[in-house]
């Protein structure tokens, strides 16, 4: 009952968004569109972090896979420039489960801080390659891509490139979804609550995250391919340390678990970094502040804030209900 | 519950509202007699500074020119592009779509150069690069980019005269060391083909990684037979080299290009940099009535010594006016204004200059040295990069012509390869 | 002649040189009722974590109907019909007291790797929780976090995450540790009602429920079985009064 409600508003918001959208002004078309690639990489991180309780710092290593991927092809092989753009989509994917399967081989052993210095070296030394195999990436140039796919539609075009980039927000947010109601979602959660526990119910703890950290690698590589279509750029600047934190920070922001919560915390930094810089320059402090408030006064994040309220609410009626002395 | 539901889409609604209301606060796109000018500059980050420099140049000649050009309203509007490619991307975005800008201008380094100028081919808005100085900008991939105009420099225009200039001090052998990156294959590429050209030997090019604060491992490398060494340095690598080349008890000649010596590190540095010579389009210490009364009036203001990141935009400002003049303080759409900035040529603080058919500039190259004096009325003992040599009206292709030079591959970490080192 | 469910043959593990368990045979036959008993620091729950693979023996066999499981992993003895339930309680707090019983029950099946539907769908599953809550008195509380749960209640759905993976023998490790004495009476009748095919290999601190459920006791000193035999020898026996009671 009360997640067929959820299931409800989200479905009324999404629905609000796509509507509403196209009569925005421009920038705000593309600042949406913006948030969610970073959705989608939100999410794929959430499906770590919120769900089976791995705080990875190297998300970014599969954005920056998807991304390099789709501007080399481009650049180099023109290809993905017309129908083929979708077999990007998939390549970009399948690139960033083959790069999390083989970094899972290193970082899944780990955990805790371990966990989370092992993603973050191997995410380094995604960055390293990007940066310093100039043959192949541009270096510090980074790639520029040739405009956006056309097949039929034109990407181009920010409302056509919105829609599309909403539709596999939509697809990634609807596939997670069903995956963490699944068995093996659930078994996720299980790990997270207490690993050796699973271990002793009959599950291969090891395996089940193993899986989790290649699917979460393979929506990264997705989120890559749009994001370079997005800049039209890719540069080593979008693979460095700061893409993975921000990543973090948007699940712990909008409330890890709960795969929204990463899109909402993906709406709100991108709001404050791309709109708020442009109007105050201390808006670093503005995102820091956010960041500090809600780790310490909202653990489950900002998604956690109308069910507070809703407490708060009941405790004042139940105050007001006690007659007085 | 339904009362929820319909409460939560009332907070979405409000939520379009809020975003329909952003869309509503924009510019239309051409109101008379004015003019917006978006400007990219990193304001936070290791380059904050240099950003603030290169804005206040703008800003300096905005304000002697009472805020308008030839009647034309100037709205300028300042983005921090945080010395990041991707992000200066979105903020010419946010410049062209939410201010509606005629033009954007700046970009520090080669990379930013090379990210922005795509996005004036797909949104038919004229960038104009005042700093960046990435040589294909205006060179092989200068007809992608037909709203592209150059204000600054190209790496290798400096490079081209003082290789020459190091040939005929009668130098035969050089080591280079320069920092690991476009920029510095650029400025060394130069240098080395014109040294060579002319007779001279590159005999060891080594790279220290951007950002290398101890040279320790580089500096004994360094091959005892060389006559001079030439250093390409940015920022705080600027101050370290020359230090720990003295410590070393470094006694050849030391040269380099212009960043390792501008005025934006030259007030950092000490003693023991007097007497090193380097080469750029602009000097604080030109003796000329016009770059006196500007280094002045630049110092009064902001309370250091103008370098050539000020002194270039503040040229930007006044070449974008010039244009301004000519149609009477209207914007003549972005095409014809690229056209029409190609073909202003204006007597600048730095010297004359005129931009060539790949719209890059033609102008003064001066190669200077650096000494302690006093110099434009001051009167403390200051560090000056005193102007030793003028090579005027150098071209971004030198001597070479152009069809040639663009037949051979840019500069880079592996060209000119090095003939002479082992 | 039947083949016991559990033997361990001259079990032993070190830690550097510290000999947690020396040399532990023993035998647990279909329906066994047995426990093992010692006092703090006897080593009897470092042999429950070899026995069940948290830990690596150092020497010895474990057999399981007769196959050699030394090696292997937890999750294999646990699909090999091995179940233990902890001293200290290891449920999953953050879940629900059906999603705790859902994933024991999940652990031995292949749904397990099932990724494209709804984990509610699988009937059968919802089906055997409910049996095994409604047996323990808790399918009205399935809902609640069992973080809200009382220690002593946790404590009993600590051995149903036990039973649910259909163990043929059940290694329980302290199931009354921190419960008051009408509570640990409770968890004896609780475990006496369980199935009699299923054996039962407890260690226990509280003799009362010791005496009550086993049928054969092992006594454990300094991880050397020092004596065994049925409940009635051993609670007559002088040695272990010394040993477990101090001088006795």
């Amino acid at each position: 009952m009360k997640s067929r409600r959820n299931i409800l508003i989200v479905i009324a918001a999404l629905l609000a968004l796509a509507i509403i959208t196209p009569f925005s002004s421009s920038y705000v078309i593309t600042l949406i569109t913006h948030a969610l690639v970073f959705a989608i990489l939100a999410m794929s991180l959430d499906l770590l972090l919120g769900y089976t309780g791995l705080p990875s710092l190297g998300q970014a290593a599969y954005l920056g896979m998807g991304a390099y991927l789709t501007a080399i092809l481009a650049s180099n092989y023109g290809f993905g420039l017309g129908w083929s753009f979708w077999a990007v989509i998939l390549l970009g994917m399948l690139l960033g489960a083959a790069t999390a399967a083989f970094f899972g081989l290193f970082a899944i052993r780990a955990t805790g801080v371990y966990f989370l210095m092992i993603t973050l070296a191997l995410g380094m030394c995604v960055w390293g390659l990007a940066y310093r195999w100039n043959s192949l990436t541009g270096g510090d140039n980074g790639i520029n891509l040739p405009p956006r796919p056309e097949f039929g539609i034109s990407l181009a075009n920010d409302v056509t490139f919105f829609y599309v980039v909403f539709g596999f927000f939509v697809f990634t947010l609807a596939t997670l979804y069903v995956l963490v109601r699944s068995p093996f979602g659930r078994t996720l959660e299980g790990i997270r609550e207490r690993e050796l526990r699973m271990r002793i119910l009959g599950y291969n703890t090891w395996l089940h995250k193993y899986i989790a950290y290649i699917i979460a690698g393979a929506f990264g590589g997705l989120a890559g391919v749009l994001w370079a279509q997005m800049n039209g750029l890719v540069s080593p600047e979008d693979v460095i340390l700061t893409t993975s934190v921000d990543a973090l920070l948007m699940v712990v922001l909008g409330g890890p678990g709960t795969l929204v919560g990463g899109a909402i915390g993906a709406a709100v930094v991108t709001f404050l970094r791309d709109y708020l810089s442009t109007l105050v320059h201390w808006w670093q402090y503005v995102l820091g502040g956010v960041y500090v408030l809600t780790i310490l006064y909202l653990p489950g994040g900002l998604i956690g804030i109308p069910e507070r309220v809703r407490n708060w609410r009941v405790r004042r009626g139940r105050k007001a209900a006690v007659p007085s002395h | 519950m339904k009362e929820k539901l319909t409460g939560r889409l009332g907070w979405a609604a409000g939520v379009a509202c809020f975003a329909l209301g952003m869309g509503a606060g924009t510019l239309p796109a051409s109101a008379a007699e004015e003019l917006r000018i978006g400007f990219l500059a990193p304001l936070t980050g290791p380059f904050a500074q240099i950003g603030k420099d290169m804005a206040n140049g703008f800003q300096l000649y905005l304000d002697e020119a009472g805020g308008s050009f030839a009647g034309a309203k100037v709205t300028f509007v300042v983005e921090d592009g945080e010395g990041k490619p991707p992000v200066n991307v979105r903020k010419a975005e946010k410049l062209i779509r939410q201010d509606k800008v005629h033009m954007f201008i700046g970009g520090l380094l080669a990379s930013t150069g090379y990210a922005l100028a795509p996005v004036s081919t797909r949104q038919k808005t004229v960038y104009v690069s005042s700093i960046a100085a990435a040589d294909d900008l205006t060179q092989r991939d200068s007809a992608k980019y037909p709203y592209m105009v150059r204000t600054g420099w190209t790496s290798s225009q400096p490079s081209h005269p003082f290789g020459q200039w190091a040939c005929e001090q009668g130098y035969k052998k050089i080591v280079t060391v320069a920092a690991d990156y476009a920029f510095g294959y650029e400025v060394v590429g130069g240098f080395q083909k014109a040294f060579e050209d002319c007779g001279g030997r590159i005999i060891q090019k080594m790279w220290p990684p951007l950002g290398t604060k101890d040279f320790g491992p580089f500096i004994p490398q360094i091959k005892k037979d060389a006559d001079a060494i030439f250093t390409l340095m940015v920022g705080p690598m600027a101050l370290q080299l020359p230090k720990q080349l003295k410590d070393a008890g470094n006694k050849k000649p030391v040269i380099g290009g212009g960043t390792s010596y501008d005025e934006y590190v030259l007030p950092s540095m000490g003693d023991e940099v007097v007497g090193h010579v380097s080469a750029l389009q602009y000097s604080a210490a030109i003796d000329t009535p016009k770059n006196a009364a500007f280094v002045k009036k630049y110092r009064s203001k902001y309370g250091k010594v103008p370098s050539y990141y000020s002194e270039s935009n503040y040229t930007t400002a006044q070449m974008i006016h010039e244009v301004l003049k000519k149609t009477g303080g209207k914007w003549p759409g972005a095409e014809k204004f690229v056209k029409m900035m190609s073909e202003i040529r204006i007597d600048a603080v730095r010297g004359p200059v005129r931009l060539d058919e790949m719209r890059n500039p033609v102008q003064n190259i001066y190669i200077k040295k650096v000494e302690k004096k006093k110099l434009h009325g001051y009167p403390q003992d200051e560090l000056w990069n005193t102007v030793i040599k003028t090579y005027p009206a150098v071209g971004q292709f030198w001597k070479y012509g152009k069809a040639d030079f663009l037949k051979q591959p840019v500069y880079s970490r592996d060209y000119p390869p090095c003939k002479y080192c082992e | 002649m039947t083949e016991p469910v559990l033997e361990l043959k001259s079990l032993s593990k070190s830690f550097g040189g510290l000999h947690a368990v020396r040399g532990v045979s023993l035998q647990v036959m279909p329906g066994d009722r047995k426990a093992i008993i010692g006092p703090n620091g006897a080593g009897k729950t470092t042999l429950f974590n070899v026995v069940t693979g948290v830990l690596p023996a150092t020497s010895g066999e474990v057999r399981l109907f007769g196959e050699n499981i030394t090696g292997w992993a937890p999750h294999r003895r646990t699909a090999a019909g091995m179940a233990r339930t902890f001293q200290i309680t290891s449920l999953f707090p953050g879940l629900t007291v059906l999603d705790n019983v859902l994933l024991a029950i999940g652990g031995v099946r292949k749904m397990k790797f099932v990724m494209w539907r709804f984990l509610s769908s699988y009937r059968d599953l919802y089906e055997k929780a409910r049996g095994l809550l409604e047996k323990a008195g808790y399918w009205d509380r399935r809902d609640l976090e069992v973080r809200n749960l009382s220690h002593g209640e946790q404590r009993q759905i600590e051995i149903i995450l036990g039973l649910a993976s259909d163990p043929k023998i059940l290694l329980l490790d302290e199931p009354a540790a921190g419960l008051a004495s009408g509570e640990s009476r409770e968890m004896a009748e609780f475990l006496k009602r369980l199935d009699s095919s299923l054996a039962i290999l407890l260690i226990e601190h509280d003799m009362d429920v010791v005496f009550d459920i086993a049928e054969h006791i092992s006594v454990l000193h300094f991880g050397e079985l020092v004596e065994e035999g049925p409940t009635e020898k051993i609670r007559a026996s002088d040695r272990v009064q010394q040993i477990y009671l101090g001088t006795g």
